[in-house]
């Protein structure tokens, strides 16, 4: 097969990428400087498994969802409010605070998922609004503004021996979350789901029962994404309503998703990698200002001119250019295999139209 | 024996009133054809019965079955397929994918690859009867009009339909494709399946349908084989325009 041979020099290309990602990323506890940097590791690879998890709505189905900000909140505070009160061990209550949002995920589907467009992404960004407004009020429950402490999992840990235990906590999360995504991608379930973003009534047409796909596809989006905001309370241990339910944060997660590429199950990761980071780098540079969001902007803006498919796709594009093309929708044929085709056409004199 | 029957459809979009009380059945394993001016209602009615568009009033069925206020997937289920006028694939998808999309499986199948070697030799048979095999790992937004047509058509049929209502299958289509695509529907319409053709190419309609139904203002003036058809004042004033 033609495609075959076309496709080596990109999938080499990210083979390699991919080991190599691997290997820093599993040395990374142990060439970090000092714990700041490998905080901000943890931080980074934060940022990738939770555009990792938005991407399971986003990349297949087409919907943009401003509203996982508020999904990974409530997974940081189920985490925390069942370990706090519910006096769980920290992991149990990690998975069971995950499908707690994943079954919250239901009803907000089924309402959010009824609309397309732009009116989904209003949707999204009312349920961070709620949410934020009610674990803000509900003080005596959640510990309001005055934030809610997680205690540590590993309470004789050491500050740095803490992060690095994390640390491989949070990039086994992505390789699981990286691991269904591509099992959904090669899947017929995902077929559909793709169908879905490239044309809805079309998909419907031909019996894809697209609204339970997109309800399926968003509570495991959901699951994944309380995973990470889970995880994330009990690394970091405190949580305060105004940063865990943070249209910001849903933001981050698209901005990433998009700058990597959608289409790909590497994308958010390697958005993650260069906006996370630009981001942590930019808090460094310039405190609290709010340059760092300026920079952000700039840099989407950029992307989206001359990447519009994200960096991966541009990528491969240009690893293409390198190997002899045979995409075109004309086919060149030989006149033996014309004489051929005639033959077999016979009577019925119809004229191939190739280009219609 | 009807298969697909409407019964006092009524569907208005604000003070327009598109489809007027619309009775009308078609036959199982005919080739039918509804024909009528531009805004009669053909393509609102096509909605209708799909389940794209919910009616004001009347009642759908099909092989008996009560299909009015079911969604569209089920309709597709129950064995109904479809084109689309402004033909719509999936433009960001390859060929064979495109295809692939319209198989229907269920349960743990949904987990199982995509290409399966069953539905990939499938897909690539509709694609070879259809003369765009060679085009199987092309994203379809770089098909031509014709050859997105074709695509279409290709991904119904893999949906496996017993009835397949087609919305204008030559237009912006050169004359051999039209022969390719007439040709077509005479063998599978051979095969067992049943056929409801929206078309303005008259030719066409003609050469290929065993019952015609012409549409005037959201409801059928007349029925009837090709050569009442042709010979029927009615239509004669309302559509042909002789």
């Amino acid at each position: 097969m033609p495609s075959a041979s076309r496709a080596q020099p990109a999938r080499i290309a990210g083979g390699v990428a991919v080991l190599a990602f691997a290997a820093v990323a599993l040395a990374f506890p142990s060439i970090a400087p000092n714990p700041y940097i490998l905080s901000v590791g943890i931080v980074v690879l934060n940022y990738a498994v939770l555009s990792t998890s938005w991407n399971f709505v986003g990349g297949f189905t087409g919907y943009i969802s401003l509203g996982h900000g508020a999904l990974a909140g409530l997974g940081a505070y189920s985490t925390g409010l069942l370990v706090t009160k519910g006096g769980l061990p920290s992991f149990v209550a990690l998975g069971v605070g995950a499908l707690l949002v994943a079954a919250i995920a239901v009803p907000i589907g089924y309402a959010a998922l009824r609309v397309r467009g732009a009116s989904f992404v209003i949707v999204s960004i009312a349920l961070v609004l709620i949410t934020l407004l009610v674990f803000q009020s509900w003080a005596s429950f959640t510990g309001g503004s005055r934030g809610l402490n997680v205690p540590r999992p590993f309470p004789g840990l050491l500050r740095p021996e803490h992060h690095r235990v994390f640390f491989y906590l949070f990039l086994a999360l992505l390789a699981l979350a990286l691991l269904v995504w591509w099992l959904i991608d090669r899947s017929r379930f995902g077929l559909g789901l793709k169908a879905i973003r490239e044309d809805e009534d079309k998909a419907e047409a031909l019996g894809t029962p697209t609204f339970a796909y997109k309800l399926v596809v968003f509570v495991v989006s959901a699951f994944f994404t309380g995973l990470a905001g889970g995880l994330y309370a009990l690394w970091f241990g405190d949580l305060d309503p105004i940063f865990q339910f943070s249209i910001l944060t849903g933001s981050y997660m698209v901005l990433m998703a998009l700058l990597g590429g959608v289409r790909n199950l590497f994308g958010p990761l390697v958005g993650a990698l260069v906006v996370g980071s630009a981001l942590e780098y930019f808090k460094v540079e310039f405190g609290n200002s709010p340059l760092h969001l300026v920079a952000t902007g700039v840099l989407l803006a950029l992307v989206v001119l001359f990447m519009p498919d994200g960096v991966l796709p541009a990528l491969g594009a240009l690893l293409r250019r390198f190997s002899p093309t045979t995409d075109s929708s004309i086919r060149e044929v030989t006149a033996a295999e014309l004489a051929a085709e005639r033959a077999t056409i016979g009577g019925e004199q119809h004229a191939q139209p190739r280009n219609g | 024996m009807h298969s697909l029957e409407t019964v006092e459809l009524t569907k208005a979009f604000g003070g327009n009133l598109v489809l007027d009380k619309t009775s009308v059945s078609f036959q199982h394993g005919k080739v039918n054809a509804l024909i009528g001016p531009n805004g009669s209602g053909k393509t609102t009615f096509f909605n209708c019965v799909t389940g794209l568009i919910r009616p004001d009033s009347g009642r759908v069925s099909y092989a008996g079955a009560d299909i009015t206020r079911r969604t569209p997937h089920a309709i597709a289920r129950a064995g109904l397929g479809r084109t689309f006028q402004l033909c719509r694939v999936f433009p960001r998808m390859t060929v064979l994918d495109n295809v692939l999309a319209a198989t229907r499986p269920r349960g743990a199948n949904l987990l199982r690859g995509a290409r399966g070697r069953a539905e990939t030799d499938r897909a690539r048979g509709w694609l070879t009867k259809l003369g765009i095999e060679h085009l199987a790992g092309i994203e379809a937004r770089n098909l031509s009009w014709g050859q997105q047509k074709l695509l279409e058509l290709a991904g119904v049929l893999m949906s496996e339909p017993e009835t397949v209502l087609l919305d204008e299958p030559a237009g912006g289509v050169n004359p051999a494709l039209l022969d390719r695509i007439g040709g077509l529907v005479r063998d599978l319409n051979a095969e067992g399946r049943t056929f409801v053709i929206v078309e303005h190419n008259m030719d066409l309609v003609m050469s290929i349908s065993d019952h015609i139904v012409v549409f005037d203002r959201g409801r059928p003036i007349a029925e009837g084989p090709p050569s009442m058809i042709r010979t029927d004042e009615r239509v004669l004033g309302a559509y042909l325009g002789v």
